[in-house]
């Protein structure tokens, strides 16, 4: 089960490069570096959900030693361009913002003035004295007060508040509910989420006044589509502007887009011809980053007697915030897109609402699709309790079978080499579904409530260019790369992704490898500036070993094939037809075996770099190769996710006993480091579905502004996370690449509900809405306890 | 509101000591950073919870950002930079290398300082002494469960290495 053995490198458990500096305190992240001479900014933010600005003071702030300059929205303006998304899609109205607002703020900590002062602790002390006028709004905070009649505006170019608004319908949903025995109808809350890395943003801007270059130094996700931005944004050329990212303490979704304040750094920069740093803190990053998530999914199945799913109809309303930094359907029109994923359901509709509400602006956080597989899942068991059938013969019934792919889905998404069907099969064996429910029935009459939930996952992994296409959404999918074979024979590579603690370095040098035919000790990955790297589209979603690796290794098999024509010239041969470079060393395939031509890699960059007039006519100088690669539409990896939990009847506590995943992600290029990124996912989808919730109070305040109030799991609520492996190769990528690491949050959401729901069977309730406090879950059971009560007075008189 | 006078303070940071002339409101994270370079010390969040900018205090851990730098005189501070001299890694070290025990590696220097002390005075602790001390570190990358065997399999190594 451990995938191609044809592979020298790809599929080892290499340990990673990145560890020695991180465990010595010698990694190097934006905080670390420093420049001469450097500013520092702080930010004023909103105390107010919703207010018009009706003046800035900031004589007194001026007036401190050491501050340089308070600067608002209105000096933005004139330095900067503001951000217009208006992209060609039906249903989603154009939007356009300020670089800092300048007429009203929309959210509890929306920024309306910056201070730059010698130091932080001055900046931080001036920016209590910048006194802001303003004029209190009523606040938008929920969706359904957004979408209500007469609504106060959170966007005052828009006709209402509904941002953006898309349906869909394949084939007959409503035929199919007119022949089903059942529709069941099921809902499904999730509530609002922040990405919490443990570094959280910053950045720093150095203006080269001579050169007229900005230096840009931020953790990035994504330096050269940042880079666009900056220098749009700027009006400058893209000559002009320079990203690099250091190391970065996780990013999670929150480091892709430019923010405002990283805009304003950059351009005061520019403005006072000085370094200029802003290190965002704790609570500025819970409260003003990015928010996610906050999505409400009501789902109608149509449903045979046996469980057989005829149609599906999905209705879902997103809470985006107050600021779109992204296209406002773009996360919720893939988990419509993709909902019915392990399942074999051609009749299907939607309607995805996105409304802007006062809070926070929502983006992508580790799956944006996160609620997709709970909805799913927890629909099949809906259908399941309706019907009294047992949730996993429901599951078996409708799941993909190998003789349904490729199975294009109602959407017109087309799955291939995906094994839904095998993964439920292998995580079900697994935990002994059997033996579970024996134990569970013993546990019930002692009184203890045990519970088993199972979520399949389909998770979209690589965008390519055609999916970006046809979504209207402007951008590519796809990833170049260069791989260059330096004098001495050792090699330096390069690719457009940024690592933001996956562990790149390793699993990359080993796709590097493969294709050239070396050692990976050999090869280096040079990531996040923007001026070595080639332009590609940064690390978003599962693509990094799609479009990331895929591209290093197919540039890297060109590179080999080059080495291969100079060889052919030194060894006297006509073609390279016989010839291969393995371990560094050129080979030839002489009687069915491979024998050592006694010419190294080395041997063929000097003679390329150093004696070119010796090459083979044709071949040019030096070992300088570059490729860019468009993954196909879609890639997708699946997995099955069983989760066994206790929920105590007298506090609602939930412990989890036991997880299991089974996943097949494909080839993989380096085992380590994807067992890492699968318990890391599920880590960060319990947490969430367990603890962690943005709450904002009926005025707009966000409550959770610390991470004693945002709560984020610790090792003493985690459990240990049970991997099976599965390696179902893509036939359509290179080496066979999936992705991954996203799927986990999915899968971790849809089996923690699922088994709370399980174990609260017995009180006949069944939950719609995360998290899984404590209370919410007692506030359940209360209203089983109640009919009880009720039962128990009635049976008492009648005595 | 406005700063203070610096105070002159003398602090022994990784063995060597520095006379520093400090106002008393600048935190021991900082000064550690910014006025010595010793910036494997990460501060996380500024308010105790995290446990990024863990160090050890006269051999004990705390909280380098809820730490006036004023408040050292008098104490011993060690650092990330001192665990290891970075030809050969510490059995915790190399066990979180071997386990893949940390990704970003934003919280790692906090979680070596927690049980380089630890370890010390518990050499042979259960998976739920590990959990209940690791709980004072966030980590939002691992899941934790590569940190838990990790320091499972140091405390192991450093017990052998005691008895030899």
């Amino acid at each position: 089960m451990t995938g191609d053995t044809t592979f020298s490198h790809i599929g080892k458990p290499l340990l990673r490069r990145e560890d020695r500096r991180f465990l010595t305190g010698r990694g190097r992240y934006l905080d670390d570096i420093v420049l001469p001479g450097t500013l520092h900014v702080c930010f004023v933010r909103s105390p107010h959900a919703h207010a018009r600005i009706i003046g800035i003071d900031a004589e007194e702030a001026r007036a401190l030693p050491g501050v340089i300059g308070v600067f608002t929205g209105r000096d933005l303006a004139e330095w900067t361009a503001p951000l217009r998304l208006a992209p060609p899609i039906e249903g989603l109205h154009p939007v356009e913002m300020t670089t800092l607002p300048i007429h009203k703020v929309r959210f509890h900590g929306d920024p309306v003035a910056c201070v730059v002062a010698a130091d932080r602790y001055i900046a931080e002390d001036a920016a209590e004295l910048v006194s802001v006028d303003y004029e209190v709004l009523d606040a938008v905070v929920s969706a359904d007060a957004a979408l209500s009649q007469g609504a106060v505006l959170v966007d005052d170019s828009l006709p209402d508040n509904l941002v953006s608004h898309q349906s869909f319908s394949s084939g007959d949903v409503a035929a199919r509910r007119a022949e089903a025995d059942r529709t069941v109808e099921a809902k499904f809350q999730l509530h609002r989420h922040t990405h919490v890395p443990l570094e959280t943003r910053g950045c720093m801007a150095d203006w080269d006044a001579g050169r007229e270059h900005l230096t840009m130094h931020i953790g990035t996700q994504v330096p050269h589509p940042l880079r666009s931005q900056l220098a749009a944004r700027l009006r400058l050329e893209e000559t002009a502007v320079t990203v690099i990212s250091p190391d970065v303490g996780g990013g999670f979704g929150q480091k892709i887009a430019l923010y405002r304040e990283e805009l304003t750094v950059a351009a005061l920069s520019r403005h006072l011809r000085r370094p200029v740093r802003w290190r965002e803190d704790r609570l500025e990053n819970l409260t003003s980053a990015s928010h996610a998530r906050e999505t409400l999914c009501r789902t109608r199945t149509s449903v045979r007697a046996d469980g057989r799913i005829l149609g599906l109809e999905l209705e879902l309303t997103e809470d985006f915030g107050a600021y779109c930094f992204y296209p406002a359907n773009y996360m919720a029109r893939v988990i419509a897109m993709i909902l019915t994923g392990p399942y074999r359901i051609s009749d299907y509709a939607f309607d995805v609402k996105v409304v802007l509400t006062n809070k926070c602006g929502n983006g992508p956080m580790r799956a944006p699709m996160a609620i997709t597989s709970w909805v799913m899942d927890g629909t099949i068991d809906a259908v399941a309790r309706e019907l009294g059938l047992d949730p996993l013969e429901v599951r078996r019934i409708n799941a993909l079978r190998q003789q349904d792919l490729p199975f294009t889905m109602p959407t017109g998404e087309v799955l291939e080499d995906v094994t839904p069907l095998e993964t439920l099969e292998a995580a079900a064996k697994a935990i002994d579904v059997e033996d579970f429910r024996a134990r569970q029935a013993q546990a019930r009459e002692q009184g203890r409530y045990l519970g088993l939930g199972i979520c399949t996952v389909v998770e979209s992994t690589t965008y390519g260019s055609e999916f970006y296409k046809a979504a209207g959404i402007p951008g590519s999918g796809h990833e170049a790369a260069w791989v260059r074979i330096e004098p001495s024979g050792a090699v330096n590579a390069s690719v457009g992704l940024m690592g933001t603690g996956q562990g790149y370095e390793t699993p990359l040098a080993q796709a590097v490898a493969e294709g050239l035919g070396v050692p990976p000790e050999v090869v280096k990955v040079h990531m996040g500036n923007t001026d070595i790297a080639p332009y590609g589209m940064g690390s978003r979603g599962g693509r990094g070993a799609t479009a990331g690796g895929g591209t290093l290794f197919l540039c890297a098999q060109k590179a080999q094939k080059h080495v291969l024509e100079i060889a052919v010239g030194m060894l006297n041969l006509n073609d390279a037809r016989g010839l291969r470079l393995k371990d560094g060393i050129v080979e030839r395939m002489i009687d069915g075996a491979w024998v050592d031509t006694g010419i190294s890699l080395a041997d063929v960059a000097r003679r390329a770099y150093l004696d070119p007039t010796a090459l083979p006519e044709g071949v040019s100088p030096g070992l300088d190769i570059s490729y860019t690669y468009d993954p196909p539409p879609m890639t997708y990896s699946n997995a099955t996710h069983v989760c066994e939990v206790e929920v105590e009847a007298d506090t609602g506590r939930v412990s989890i006993a036991r997880y299991i995943v089974a996943e097949d992600c494909g080839t993989v290029l380096n085992p380590l480091v994807v067992r890492g990124q699968q318990q890391g996912a599920v880590a960060m989808g319990l947490s969430g579905a367990l603890f962690e919730e943005v709450v904002y109070d009926e005025s707009g305040q966000n409550l959770t502004a610390t991470l004693a109030d945002y709560l984020v799991a610790t090792s003493c609520e985690l459990p240990s996370i049970e991997i099976i492996e599965m390696n179902t190769p893509n036939k359509r990528t290179p080496a066979g690449i999936k992705g991954m690491a996203e799927g986990g949050i999915m899968g971790a959401i849809g089996s923690i509900a699922n088994a709370v729901n399980d174990a609260l069977e017995p009180f006949g309730v069944a939950l719609e809405k995360l998290p899984l406090t404590p209370q919410s879950l007692r506030a359940l059971m209360r209203e089983k306890d109640q009919v009880t009560e009720t039962v128990t007075e009635v049976r008492t008189g009648k005595e | 509101m406005t700063t203070a006078e610096a105070k002159s303070v003398s602090i022994v940071v990784n063995d060597e000591t520095y006379d520093l002339m400090l106002d008393p409101r600048r935190l021991l994270s900082d000064v550690l950073r910014e006025d010595l370079h010793l910036t494997g010390t990460h501060v996380g969040c500024e308010h105790g919870v995290c446990g990024a900018c863990t160090i050890l205090i006269d051999g004990r851990p705390a909280r380098a950002c809820l730490t006036f730098a004023v408040q050292m005189e008098g104490h011993e501070v060690t650092t990330i930079e001192a665990v290891s001299d970075g030809a050969e890694l510490t059995p915790l070290q190399q066990a979180l290398h071997q386990e893949h025990g940390l990704q970003c590696g934003f919280c790692t220097a906090g979680i070596i300082m927690t049980f380089e002390a630890y370890l010390q005075e518990n050499p042979d602790p259960s998976e739920a002494e590990i959990r209940d001390v690791l709980s004072g570190n966030l980590c939002r990358c691992t899941g934790y469960q590569n940190i838990v065997s990790a320091v499972s399999k140091a405390a192991a190594v450093m017990r052998e290495r005691g008895r030899e």
